[in-house]
């Protein structure tokens, strides 16, 4: 069963995260997607995209990584390129951005990915996120019929992260209707809906989390941190969820830094949005990798087992 | 602070004279000497022509001075000295000095791109804060600070590991550096889940891209070309 998305052919641009920390994010957004119908093909040679961090370094460097990301996706024959990783959907769609404004910029590029052995990219792919992905392609009664295993009383704080939707000029929030809203995002909210969990008022959905500078700065990066769980608890959530890789392993990693400086009551699991998905579609806890989270999304998940 | 650009050439006209008489009484001896060092220094109109011609600064230009990037900045709450609007405004007036004694805030931009979001004239802010904060490292103005320490050490990272990264790989470069601290605590949770589930061993020898060592060397040529925005 394959079902029509909006969005044509979709390649997955796996990024650094998801074959690191965030493996238990790819492999339970294959176990959705497979259980929706909805497919994608992975570019398993994909390479880093610059990240927030290699745009400083060098102007070219910054370009050239995502746009070869962009050519491999064209070279398959695609027409979208999903990220799961916010980051990674910044830096491609940042990328795009430039080539399709500067086309002297373009031709020089293009020469790089020749010279490389790649394709010359065309502009031809919409840049998107995993997020808008399950919300657009199936629509919300499907994802309901789904659930085996109703997350009734959950209560969740969705993290979307800043570069889910920012800045519009590259994301393109509040131009088409395929996008999430630009400053408050909802399609998150709507899926976890879905699932039976209540979504909690959250106002630091969107806040930053200090992740380019999570090791250079890492007083304010802690503190930025604390201030989302802080205002997750005072919600009223039992754990966190998040669409971002980048904040969802920085928070997990400073856990313990930030029960000692900002309180116990702080400690709260962090999880994958498609990890809730998947099991809430009736898979396992060890399936949908619930285990191999730093904090331990299982304790406050056991009661729907 | 220097004067303003519009009074420059006035002022700069009367402090040239050695002797000036004001309603008629001379005033003399080093009556301008602490205004020269101002006027004559404390501007250089080539910093916005600079910045204005690389990629990420060109849209310096479009700025209207509304402030909107500055009052939802992530970094001002932290730093009242960080104020996306008036690093722009000091670079446009080309005022050098006042740039370097913002050095120990203006790296600390956190990229969560709020301002560019919000900039009503479509100021690229995030990139354009980037471009100042790259002028004054190109010209040998500032010192190097952590977050470009570890910026470089990201990319070179990515670089000679096969054009990929691990947190783990990146973390430990960090704490090599001694940018970051790791306790036995913190071990102990990190790695607990992590060889549970076996994701460990995959994340010390992260995979690599098929073909790396010759995209590498088309990136490194690459890399010393000159990018304008055009």
């Amino acid at each position: 069963m394959s079902v029509e998305v909006p969005y044509g052919k979709v390649a997955l641009y796996p990024g650094c995260a998801l074959d690191g920390m965030a493996k238990p994010y790819e492999v339970s957004l294959a176990l959705v997607a497979k259980d929706l119908g909805l497919t994608y093909e992975r570019l398993d040679d994909y390479n880093c995209c610059g990240a927030l961090e290699v745009k400083n370094v060098n102007t070219m460097a910054g370009l050239l990584l995502p746009a070869r990301n962009l050519a491999l996706a064209r070279k398959i024959g695609a027409d979208a390129i999903m990220s799961a990783c916010p980051g990674c959907h910044y830096s491609l769609s940042r990328a795009q951005y430039y080539l399709s404004k500067y086309p002297k910029l373009r031709e020089k590029v293009n020469a790089y990915l020749e010279k490389m052995g790649e394709i010359k990219y065309d502009l031809q792919l919409m840049t998107i996120h995993v997020n808008e992905f399950l919300y657009n392609s199936v629509g919300i009664e499907v994802i309901k019929s789904k659930v085996k295993r109703p997350l009734t009383g959950l209560k969740v704080a969705p993290y979307y992260g800043c570069l889910y939707n920012r800045p519009k000029p590259y994301t393109l929030t509040g131009y088409l209707r395929l996008k999430d809203d630009p400053e408050r995002p909802v399609f998150m909210d709507k899926l976890l809906e879905a699932l039976g969990a209540e979504v909690v008022p959250f106002e630091a959905k969107t806040m930053c989390c200090g992740g380019p500078h999570v090791y250079s700065d890492p007083d304010v990066s802690i503190n930025l941190e604390a201030r989302i769980l802080k205002e997750a608890r005072r919600n009223g959530a039992e754990i966190l969820v998040v669409d971002c890789p980048l904040g969802g392993v920085a928070i997990e990693s400073n856990m313990n830094k930030i029960a000692e400086r900002y309180g116990e009551d702080l400690r709260m699991p962090v999880v994958y949005f498609t990890q809730l998905m998947a099991f809430a579609f009736g898979h396992s806890p060890e399936e949908a990798m619930l285990t191999a989270n730093l904090t331990n999304p299982m304790s406050v998940l056991k009661r729907y087992l | 602070m220097p004067i303003p650009e519009l009074e420059k050439s006035i002022i700069k006209g009367v402090i040239q004279k050695d002797k000036v008489v004001i309603d008629g009484i001379e005033l003399d001896g080093t009556w301008n000497s602490f205004m020269i060092e101002r006027t004559q220094t404390g501007y250089d109109p080539s910093v916005w022509d600079e910045i204005a011609n690389t990629l990420e600064g060109v849209t310096i230009s479009a700025c209207w001075q509304c402030g909107t990037c500055t009052s939802g900045c992530t970094m001002r709450e932290y730093d009242p000295k960080y104020g996306p609007r008036r690093f722009i405004d000091l670079a446009r007036k080309g005022d050098k000095q006042g740039l370097i004694e913002l050095q120990n805030s203006i790296w600390r931009c956190v990229s969560c791109q709020k301002c560019t979001h919000r900039c009503p004239k479509g100021v690229l802010v995030e990139e354009v804060v980037h471009a100042i904060h790259n002028y004054l490292l190109r010209h040998g103005l500032v010192s190097k600070d952590p977050g470009t320490v570890f910026d470089e050490l990201f990319f070179e990272t990515v670089m000679n590991n096969g054009g990929r990264i691990s947190e783990l790989m990146l973390g430990a470069a960090s704490v090599k550096k001694g940018m970051a601290k790791m306790g036995l605590k913190d071990l102990i949770t990190m790695t607990g889940p992590l060889l549970r589930s076996g994701l460990f061993k995959e994340l010390m020898k992260p995979s690599k891209v098929k073909n790396w060592e010759k995209i590498r060397e088309v990136i490194e040529e690459a890399m010393k070309e000159e990018v304008r925005p055009e």
